[in-house]
């Protein structure tokens, strides 16, 4: 049964969403909140990634699984970007 | 002869792919404005953020994924002909919206409670526009299930379920950005 794609897909995306709530209540120190929130915009791309890939069906495209793959990580470097800004002011 | 493009590749219409990135161009230019405010007053924003819950949000984001799962299973059902399986797969998908309805419904009922609206703090703006907007998809999405629970040709449904893949798409972007980053 956990040869079925869709079921692989929906069982990482309850792993990954559990953990990036795991993390984020988690009691970091503050020189370590940077970290997490990285952790955190790290699984929200693999989640992504996971609905671009096996709910949309982009894993039968390459060129544009790739393709949102890339946007995708852009946009998540963007937002963790101005997320740190804050803490190397 | 007929020539294939690129746009070939496409599961699905080219049309829903159109609304799914316009989507995403909307709600990430929303994401990105939330965090450019927060840089001049991340104590603020925190301190805001604080007074929602992400256990609830986390658990939120639990139904919306398994919703999108079985909305995806439908569509399979669909096209390996069990179509009254495919329908039942569509309506609990639909539930699962409304269940997320509900949770988002009990937060929005907490935070009126506590005198919180969307004038209390920059954070909040943010938080009921995104959220709000976004809920309002669910709401849409859950329409759209139902409809093509009834009216269930495979492109029909396949179109459906990009839809609310979509909605799935901006709340894993939306969920962390709002409820996560401390």
């Amino acid at each position: 049964m956990l040869s079925d794609p869709l079921l692989r897909a929906w069982l990482w995306l309850i792993g990954l969403s559990l953990g990036s709530t795991a993390v984020s209540l988690w009691h970091w120190p503050p020189k370590m909140t940077a970290l997490a929130g990285t952790v955190i915009l790290t699984l929200a791309w693999l989640k992504a990634r996971i609905i671009l890939s096996r709910y949309l069906g982009l894993a039968a495209a390459p060129f544009w699984q790739r393709g949102f793959g890339i946007s995708l990580a852009v946009f998540c470097a963007l937002l963790l970007g101005l997320y740190l800004i804050p803490a190397f002011a | 002869m007929s020539e294939t493009t690129v746009f070939d590749d496409l599961p699905g219409d080219l049309m829903i792919w159109v609304l799914i990135i316009s989507e995403l161009l909307v709600f990430g230019a929303g994401l990105a404005a939330f965090l450019a405010v927060r840089i001049t007053d991340p104590a603020g924003f925190a301190a805001a953020q604080d007074m929602l819950s992400r256990t609830g949000a986390g658990i939120n984001t639990a139904v919306l994924v398994t919703s999108g799962a079985l909305a995806a299973w439908a569509l399979l059902l669909r096209k390996s002909g069990r179509r009254g399986k495919a329908r039942i797969t569509l309506v609990a998908a639909a539930f699962l919206g409304v269940v997320f309805m509900v949770i988002k419904s009990l937060e929005y009922a907490s935070k009126a409670a506590h005198g919180i609206a969307w004038d209390t703090h920059p954070f909040f703006t943010f938080y009921y526009l995104l959220t709000g907007f976004h809920a309002a998809h669910v709401v849409a999405g859950v329409v759209v299930l139902l409809l093509v629970a009834w009216k269930d040709a495979p492109a029909n449904i396949e179109a459906g379920a990009a839809f609310w893949h979509m909605v799935d798409l901006v709340w894993v972007l939306l969920f962390p950005v709002i409820y996560l980053l401390r």
